[in-house]
């Protein structure tokens, strides 16, 4: 079985079944992760197609494992930035998922799997909309730009909620 | 990696289940980037998912052209532009005649001794010159210009030239290496000062008229390149270090 970083080496020489595995394998993957961040499947459907043309297209220009990236973060990378431009073209009618304000489960520990150490309960007791753009600028490595695009927010804003997630999370922890 | 997502966990993941914490979410969101297993169990846990097999119908790979190859020396222009290229070559080439005109013994002082010392100095103007260059204004916006940048292709230049030199001239290298890194780096800061093309320029003519001529003319080698002048050349090379270290934001900017 070989790597996802093998497949694109190989996809980058024009090899179509090791494009077809590579789509396989990482396909539902990104489409759970972009549907956390769209409602709307149609254009999860369209980043996901814009995204793997990329793929296909590009594949030569991946640094590789000489560079220190796996082969999933950059295809995370393309599909984020894809995710922002659908945002953008179609401004109001994609609405990113609803902030459900999340139950006060912080003393939960049903879920006692998961980290419960203390960046864990800071992030857990964080404000829900400082959390997302915590998320949307840490996790998905998006600018103060994309975010404001995917989450549908003014760039201001974008800028106020992640210094006050800051200072709150070090605040928290210290 | 020990810790793995519990099917539980990748479940409410996918289902967008308001309940799960916060850094839940966060902690298996980076873990899936990094771990083929648990990416695996999550598409088993999604199954069969229409969507998927409609976006890879979409996709229509027959009508696209190949994927743009790898390309293999791409470390190299890191270290090198290809503008430099064409003045090596002739830098090298010079070097080369000027060896062949010593094994002829057409002058009885050696011609390559006397040109070794002002070999890189085209090869570090063609480093970071506004006119040899196309790309140089390109270059210069990008914030990887600077000391750094001009600092590694100067070393490219050396590294292509000192062996064909060590090979070409008979003496020691005492003779010729520190000159050699002098001039280098005069030329450097000189063009800090006046534009890298005409300090490259400047320091040819000068040597060319100050010490190649008249060393051919009267048929001795000059004093400059003997071993009792290195402590000049040491000062010489330790003030233009100085200079070009002080002046080093001039190499952030477009060349005059």
């Amino acid at each position: 079985m070989s790597t996802e970083e093998e497949l694109l080496r190989l996809v980058a020489k024009g090899d179509r079944a090791a494009f077809e595995q590579l789509y396989r394998r990482t396909a539902p993957w990104l489409t759970v992760r972009l549907r956390r961040r769209c409602a709307d499947d149609q254009l999860v459907a369209e980043v996901l197609q814009e995204t793997y043309l990329a793929v296909w297209r590009a594949a030569g220009g991946f640094a590789g494992a000489a560079a220190d990236g796996s082969a999933v973060g950059w295809l995370w990378t393309i599909a984020a930035r894809r995710l922002v431009d659908a945002f953008r073209r179609r401004a109001r009618e994609a609405t990113p998922l609803a902030t459900a304000p999340i139950a006060p489960a912080a003393e939960d520990d049903a879920l006692s799997e998961v980290v419960g150490d203390e960046v864990g309960v800071a992030l857990s007791r964080l404000a829900p909309e400082l959390r997302q753009v915590l998320h949307a600028m840490v996790v998905d490595g998006l600018t103060v730009r994309e975010t404001a695009t995917l989450l549908g927010v003014p760039e201001g804003t974008v800028k106020t909620r992640a210094r006050r997630a800051r200072i709150a999370m070090r605040e928290a922890l210290s | 990696m020990t810790w793995h997502a519990s099917p539980s966990l990748l479940r409410g993941y996918r289902t967008k289940d308001p309940t799960l914490r916060a850094d839940a979410v966060w902690a298996v969101e980076v873990h899936l980037e990094t771990c083929a297993d648990c990416r695996a169990g999550l598409a088993a846990e999604v199954g069969p998912d229409p969507l998927l097999d409609q976006v890879w119908a979409a996709l229509d790979l027959d009508h696209e052209p190949a994927p743009a190859p790898r390309r293999r020396w791409r470390w190299l222009a890191t270290w090198a532009t290809p503008a430099m290229v064409p003045w090596l070559a002739t830098t090298a080439l010079v070097t080369v005649i000027a060896f062949l005109a010593d094994l002829v013994g057409s002058t009885s002082v050696s011609l390559a001794l006397l040109l070794a010392p002002i070999t890189p100095v085209a090869g570090v103007a063609a480093a970071w010159a506004r006119g040899i260059d196309p790309a140089h204004e390109i270059v210069a916006a990008t914030p990887r210009a600077g000391l750094y940048l001009i600092l590694r292709r100067t070393l490219a230049v050396l590294v292509v030239l000192i062996p064909l030199l060590a090979l070409t001239t008979w003496t020691s290298p005492v003779r010729w290496l520190l000159p050699c890194l002098v001039f280098t780096v005069a030329t450097l800061a000189l063009g800090g000062f006046v534009g890298v093309r005409r300090a490259a320029a400047g320091l040819l003519a000068a040597w060319s008229v100050f010490v190649v001529a008249p060393s051919l003319l009267i048929a001795s080698p000059p004093a400059v390149l003997e071993p009792s002048a290195l402590v000049g050349w040491a000062a010489a090379l330790l003030l233009c270090a100085t200079v070009v270290r002080l002046r080093a934001d001039v190499y952030m900017r477009l060349d005059r």
